[in-house]
Formats: C-alpha cells, structure tokens, sequence
C-alpha cells in the first residue's frame, strides 16, 4: 500500500518510509518557499538545502507529536519550517555581525530577544508551558516563528501595546526562573 | 503535561496563505529525498560497472607485476613509496600521496603473520592506508586480507584492497575506504580496522587471527568549489555538484537522475566523468562508489582525480552515460544494512541483453583561485 492524501499522516506517524516521500514530493515547494524567505539574505544555498532537509528530518522524528487533519498538517510543517528556518538564521547571523536594527526589521526581533532565543530556549519553552493560551501563541509567535509585533496584533485582534506588555511581563517571568531575584 | 515546540505550534491556529510556493524541480526532489530518506534508512550502496572493471585490472596487471618482480626474491625488500608502488600502469594518481601522509609505523604480529601500517593519508573522503604484511608462510600470489576497514560514525564504508607480493612471503598493499554517511566527518577520519582472516587463494585456505589497528587521521588541507551544472540527455539527468580541491587530488561530487522512460528501457544507467584541464592534461582517476535510491538509478557519486596542474584554469569534464541489462555475468551486488545482515539481490533477466554508451557535451568549470 502506498501513502495517498487520505492517509499519508497516519502513515508518517506508524513510520512508513514512503509516507515522508509523499511529503516530500508535496510539501516542498512550500518548505522550500518559506526557507528561502528567511534565509535568502545570507546568500548560502548550501545552508538552505540544509535546512530544508532538516525540515523534513524534523517532521519525521516528531510526527507523533502532530494532531489534526491534512489542512493542520500542512500549517504544521509551514510553522516547523519557519521555526527551523530561523533557528538556522539566528545560529548563522551570531557569526557574521548584524547591526540588532537589521535583526529587528529582518525578523522582530531586539538584540535582547535574539539574547534570550540562544541562551534560554529551554527554559523559554517552558515558561510558554506555564504561560495562558493567549500568552502562549503570542511568544511562539514572536520567538519561534519571528513574527512582528504587528503582525500578532492584527492576528490575534489585539493592540500592538497590549502584545509589548504580555511579552514584557513573560519575559519578566523568565528572568526570575532563570536568574531568581535578578532585575531585568 | 509539558509541550514541546512541536506541540505548541501544533496548538496554533497558523494563517497558511503567508506563505508562497517556490518551484521545487525533479532534481530538487530527488536530491532532499536522497538525504532525508538516507538519514532514517540504511543505504544501499554499489560500484560503478567501470570502477569495478578497473579494479579487477588493477588486480590482474599486480599479479603480472609480481611475477616480473624476482629480483627480490630473497632479499626483504625495501619500498618506501608503496603508493606509487602500487600504481602499476603509471596513472599517477597515487604520486603525491606519500609526501602528504603521516607514517604510522603500527605492527600487528599474530598467527606468524606481521601485518604494518605504512603510511597513511585522508583527503576528506577517502582514507588511503599502506601496509605491509610478512609471513613465516607463502601466502600465494593474492592473499585475500579480510576485511576492508571501518570508519566511525559511517553508516557503511566502501572500499578497495590491492596486495601485491614483493619477496618471499613479503607483500604490500594499498587499502583505502571511502566512508557513506549523512552527516559525515571531513576532518578526521577515525579508522579501525580489525583483520580477522587472510585467505590464500591458491589453496583456499584461511588462517585466523587477531590483527586490529586504529587510527586517527587529520585530513589534508582542501578547498571546495560549487559547480551545480546540469546536463540532460534523453531521460537522464548529470549534475556536477562541486569540486574539493586537496594538495593530492582532487574530487568530483555528481549525481545522477534516471526517469521512468529510462527505468522501464535499461536495469542500471551510470555516470562516468572523463576530466582534463585546459592546458590538456588529463587526469587520471578512481570512482569512490555511490549512494542513492533502492533502485540505484539516482545516485550520488564521487571519483577522485591525481594531484591538479596548479596553472590549470579550467576543468573540461565529459561525462559518459552506460546503459546496461543486468544478465547474471554482470551483476550481482549485495545490499548491506547497518546491522550487518546481507542480502543477494535477484537478477531479473530482460531479454534484450544489450549495452550503450554515451558521451555527453563537455561541461568547461572555472577554477576559482
């Protein structure tokens, strides 16, 4: 039997090879437009064919993880690509110096943010855990998916200053899991 | 319970129409499915036709070699480039190894058979190893030293053996291995090699034993160059991927990608690259084997070349396409897996028992400098 649009996920998730070329063969246009768009100003196709395969190597070791029907799958793989994509950014950008205005217009992100992404990503993860749905979507928004602050304001129908506070007050949070008693 | 990114952006309602399409073409899909599928599977790998029928030359023109050879019937001989030693038609391809490799002087003496390493080089894809072997018996013309070494974090390590005799009961030899793995280690090359029998062909005996070295090697210097230059001829694909440059050699990645006109027509299509430079040396040199798809249609090769003309601006590569049929005189190959089990593929005869060769249009790369 081979993977087909009806039952290509179950079959990822029981591991069946062919499952992750029937992927391959339809989402990489996508995946491949998405890594381009975060990853073309570095000028280094190697590193996007890297990444690209890294996409896929992702979407294979954590398909258990997923849950919903083909229409979630495919915003699925184009989040992971995204947060992949930039993963790959953010590591290569900390070797070539980037003034932090480029990173913040390149993708919403302070040079504090970018501090926060390489140091605590761990921890990061954990504080969304602890964080409520809204709050939740807003960091994964901002620090996985390097989406602008205006953008997760139209998404989620809120002000751009209720966003900066929600973040303000999750980073805070962070800090004082990270470094008890610390100030900010 | 605690979610990962995974799970989280899972939660997420994402507007999927920010993102765009880019084309993606039939190379591109074979090439990220070659990696991808590769890194979750065990591959399969397999030779060339050419390259085998230049190593069962090899062979044969040593055992010419050895036998014009009886001036140190008595005497141990003293060989110090084994290398170009061993490069019995005069290719050249092994000439400057010697000067770039690291003597390592180990010796192994087990069952009375003194087995040493000479000397050994790794140029970032190939590790080329020198021994020796001294016995308190005749092994023959062609003692079959098993088996071929084995490289840390290589899913699977292809290789050739070339031994020659050169005294009495003394030969020398010329292993190299060429390691298949996706992430692998241009760096360094971790080498064990644990020989467990030697094999007297003439009398199809075996003697046992424990002779087990390991080595670290640092590779040479190397710089690389993308080419990524394609060439289409009727259904088959060649890319020229890139070229490492080394102060021994050089070596030439490319790929192939068959179609399903092709596949329906021939069992096995390959690749060979002819190479010479534009102030017309050629260059003479020797495939490292492939990996690729199941099937072995769309492969993945790489062929090391002898030590480039340092006024060469150009390389002008040919590349020459094989059809064959697999009929039982030319095929047979053996699929190895990760846990070491093997096993024979089938040869399904086609009727039409044929061959064809062709040579494609000169591919003209400009050497950076």
């Amino acid at each position: 039997m081979r993977s087909n649009e009806d039952n290509f996920i179950q079959r990822l998730q029981r591991k069946k090879e062919d499952a992750l070329e029937f992927i391959i063969d339809k989402y990489l246009p996508l995946i491949k437009g998405v890594t381009y768009k975060v990853l073309s100003p570095l000028d280094n196709d190697g590193m996007i064919e890297e990444c690209i395969n890294d996409i896929f190597l992702s979407v294979w070791n954590n398909s258990s993880k997923f849950d919903g029907d083909s229409t979630d799958f495919k915003k699925w793989i184009c989040a992971v690509a995204k947060f992949k994509a930039i993963d790959y950014y953010r590591r290569a950008s900390k070797k070539v110096e980037f003034t932090s205005t480029d990173v913040e217009r390149q993708h919403g992100m302070s040079a504090e943010d970018e501090l926060i992404m390489s140091e605590n990503k761990k921890e990061l993860i954990q504080l969304i855990n602890l964080l409520e749905p809204v709050d939740r979507n807003i960091f994964v928004m901002k620090f996985f998916l390097g989406l602008k602050t205006d953008d997760i304001s139209s998404k989620l129908g809120l002000t751009r200053a209720s966003i900066d506070n929600r973040i303000y007050r999750g980073k805070k949070k962070l800090y004082n899991k990270v470094n008890p008693g610390g100030q900010i | 319970m605690m979610k990962d990114i995974y799970e989280l952006i899972n939660d997420m309602d994402i507007d999927e129409n920010e993102f765009e399409e880019m084309e993606a073409s039939e190379l591109e899909r074979t090439k990220v499915k070659r990696v991808v599928m590769s890194s979750i599977r065990p591959r399969k790998r397999r030779w060339s036709r050419n390259a085998t029928a230049a190593l069962i030359l090899a062979g044969l023109s040593t055992a010419l070699f050895g036998m014009t050879f009886p001036a140190y019937a008595n005497s141990i001989p003293v060989i110090d480039n084994i290398f170009r030693f061993l490069d019995v038609g005069r290719s050249g391809l092994f000439d400057h190894y010697k000067e770039y490799s690291s003597a390592m002087n180990m010796a192994e003496e087990n069952n009375g058979i003194k087995i040493t390493i000479n000397d050994a080089v790794f140029d970032g894809e190939t590790a080329f190893l020198t021994y020796s072997l001294e016995s308190n018996q005749d092994l023959g013309a062609h003692p079959i030293v098993h088996s071929l070494f084995d490289m840390k974090g290589a899913d699977g390590v292809a290789g050739s053996n070339q031994i020659s005799k050169v005294g009495n009961n003394k030969y020398v030899g010329l292993m190299t291995g060429t390691s298949f793995s996706q992430d692998k280690d241009r760096e360094t090359a971790n080498i064990k090699w644990n020989i467990e029998t030697i094999w007297k062909q003439d009398s199809k005996e075996e003697i046992t034993g424990d002779w087990n070295f390991s080595l670290k090697l640092k590779a040479t210097e190397s710089s690389t160059q993308r080419i990524d230059r394609s060439i289409e001829h009727d259904g088959v694909t060649v890319h020229l991927d890139k070229i490492t440059v080394t102060p021994i050699s050089f070596i030439i990645y490319y790929d192939q990608v068959v179609n399903q006109k092709v596949r329906a027509k021939w069992d096995a299509v390959d690749i060979g690259i002819k190479v010479k430079d534009d102030l017309g040396n050629p260059y003479s040199g020797q495939g490292n084997g492939g990996a690729g798809d199941k099937e072995g249609y769309n492969m993945s090769w790489s062929k090391t070349f002898e030590k480039l003309d340092p006024k060469a601006t150009k390389l002008i590569i040919t590349p020459q396409l094989s059809f064959y049929n697999h009929t039982s005189d030319n095929h047979g190959s053996v699929e190895m897996t990760r846990e070491g089990s093997d096993t024979e593929s089938t040869v399904q005869q086609r009727k039409d028992n044929e061959q064809e060769e062709v040579i494609l249009e000169d591919i003209i790369v400009e050497l950076k400098k």
